[in-house]
């Protein structure tokens, strides 16, 4: 009992570490551009079939390389992304509706992408360290703990950005006032840019990761969609803290319900709290109101 | 050093400035006043690129800046700081004037601007972490105009230094403007709570329903009855 207990804790904070990397990154477009992005589980499953066509190259035979060259595909990805499909219709009046919808059809031409050139069957990747810890009948595999350490890095890695950097400095002055941002001369449209691109790259390296427990199937990013939705309204839209608590509260609720009730309730009860949560406080934990 | 001739400025539908033509010229500081609403703002952001629907000609020492973005404008030396300050909330006021020197060309000289600028306002320097959202009025009206000064700008846009600020304080900014026009800034103010602002002034203007309709002297503008009325009213 008590090392099945263990059992779900890791499995949750595990989840959690990597729900956090991708809702962060979810919650930064909507913070920074007040855009949702549909698109953002169709980005996910091509963090992971990036890694499997990677893995697929004779040259190509650990981790390391295929995040290395993973994460600038994702980061071109996704500022070409932002550039040609959401960039012109900002100029448009209503154009939060419109970047819902044309990053809707993008996340149904990707999935459909995928089944097509890769088929409906899943993939997998190779795990990422093999072996484990283990205890009697406790086991915690190299795998997750390498998962956990590499998403808490790359949140830590993201913060260092947002607060060290001029790039990363401008990316929080336009969520806090855009207009003063442009007043004191960031160019705004390239902030835009750059941030719809790294969290494509965040939710793409979430994919990388998760695709080695999960697989990947074409139309597996809607989970993580609703997932991350669920997550970023729960800790408050543009709330990056927020996001983060809420991560880790979802990666927990869905292991205890997983393992008390089965898999199919996770969901069931991720919505109810959300509900409960939002009906108590519309803007979430850590939102604020406008 | 900057020159408006004709200059036509549209809020979505909405006709704000009217054939506005004036001129600042280099080191001096220029003064406009005007009833509130009747578009002393929008010069100053039409000026410094925060206007979309602008026509006609602006000049910056010679150069057509018109219809250029902020991005530019601030990276030549134009900036504007705003009436309601526009300062980065939930960030410190060290982070805030970093970001004022965000500019190109800014940036090498960011860390003897920042000299400069704590020099200017003793305050902030013993508040650098402090969160910009915690500050009083005063306080931020100051990193307003710090922050603008870390752009390294060669003219300043200041836009109703006097908004939210306590009476007592208004000496004090006066002599700001002053001390900044003293380092060689040009300066174009918009501010009719401060008269001794006005009497720094080497030309005024006066805006009224989108038209200039006075330029001159301090002298000048003192003769005329209806702007004695304007003054009066203060």
């Amino acid at each position: 009992m008590v090392i099945e207990i263990a059992d779900v804790i890791i499995s949750g904070l595990i989840n959690g570490s990597v729900y956090a990397l991708m809702a962060v990154g979810l919650t930064l477009i909507y913070g920074v551009s007040k855009a949702f992005n549909f698109a953002y589980g169709s980005f996910y499953s091509l963090g992971g079939y990036i890694a499997f066509l990677l893995f697929g190259l004779s040259f190509i035979n650990n981790y390391f390389l295929v995040f290395l060259l993973a994460a600038p595909i994702l980061l071109v990805f996704g500022f070409f992304v932002e550039k040609v499909l959401v960039a012109p219709l900002r100029k448009r009046d209503d154009w939060e509706i419109k970047v819902m919808m044309i990053t809707l059809g993008l996340a149904l031409f990707l999935d459909n992408s995928f089944q097509v050139i890769f088929g409906s069957r899943m993939k997998s990747l190779p795990p990422f360290l093999e072996g484990g810890f283990e205890g009697g009948n406790f086991y915690l595999s190299h795998q997750d703990v390498g998962i956990f350490f590499l998403s808490i890095g790359g949140i830590l890695l993201f913060r260092w950005f947002l607060n060290n950097t001029r790039t990363g400095m401008s990316v929080r002055a336009v969520a806090q006032n855009p207009a003063g941002a442009q007043i004191v001369g960031i160019p705004k449209e390239f902030v835009f840019a750059a941030t719809f691109a790294i969290s494509t790259v965040m939710v793409g390296m979430g994919g990388i990761l998760l695709a080695q427990k999960y697989f990947i199937t074409p139309m597996g990013g809607w989970d993580i969609l609703v997932k991350a939705w669920v997550i970023t309204a729960f800790g408050g839209m543009g709330s990056i803290r927020g996001g983060l608590y809420a991560a880790f509260i979802v990666g927990m609720l869905e292991a205890f319900v997983g393992w008390y009730f089965g898999m199919t309730w996770t969901l069931i009860v991720l919505f109810a709290v959300l509900l409960t949560t939002l009906a108590v406080r519309p803007q979430g934990l850590l939102g604020k109101w406008g | 050093m900057i020159k408006l001739t004709d200059v036509n400025a549209c809020y979505q539908d909405f006709h704000v400035l009217k054939n506005v033509s004036l001129a600042v010229e280099k080191g001096q500081i220029v003064v406009m006043l005007g009833p509130n609403g009747h578009g002393k703002s929008t010069v100053l952001k039409a000026i410094c690129g925060l206007v979309k629907k602008v026509s006609g000609l602006i000049r910056f020492e010679g150069e057509n800046i018109t219809g250029l973005g902020s991005e530019k404008l601030v990276d030549m030396g134009i900036t504007y700081i705003a009436e309601n300050r526009e300062l980065f909330p939930q960030m410190s006021v060290l982070e805030n004037l970093k970001l004022g020197a965000y500019s190109r060309s800014a940036r090498a000289f960011e860390k003897k601007n920042l000299e400069k600028v704590f020099d200017l306002f003793p305050r902030l320097r013993d508040r650098q972490s402090q969160l910009a959202s915690t500050m009083s009025g005063g306080e931020a009206r100051m990193l307003a105009i710090a922050r603008g000064l870390m752009s390294n700008a060669r003219f300043l846009a200041i836009d109703e230094p006097s908004l939210g600020l306590q009476p007592n304080l208004r000496d004090e900014v006066a002599k700001i403007i002053k001390q900044i026009n003293g380092q060689g800034i040009t300066l174009l103010v918009v501010e009719q709570n401060i008269p001794q602002i006005t009497e720094l002034a080497d030309t005024l203007y006066v805006l009224e329903e989108g038209r200039i309709s006075f330029e001159g002297s301090k002298e000048d503008a003192l003769g005329n009855d209806h702007l004695k009325e304007i003054f009066l009213g203060m």
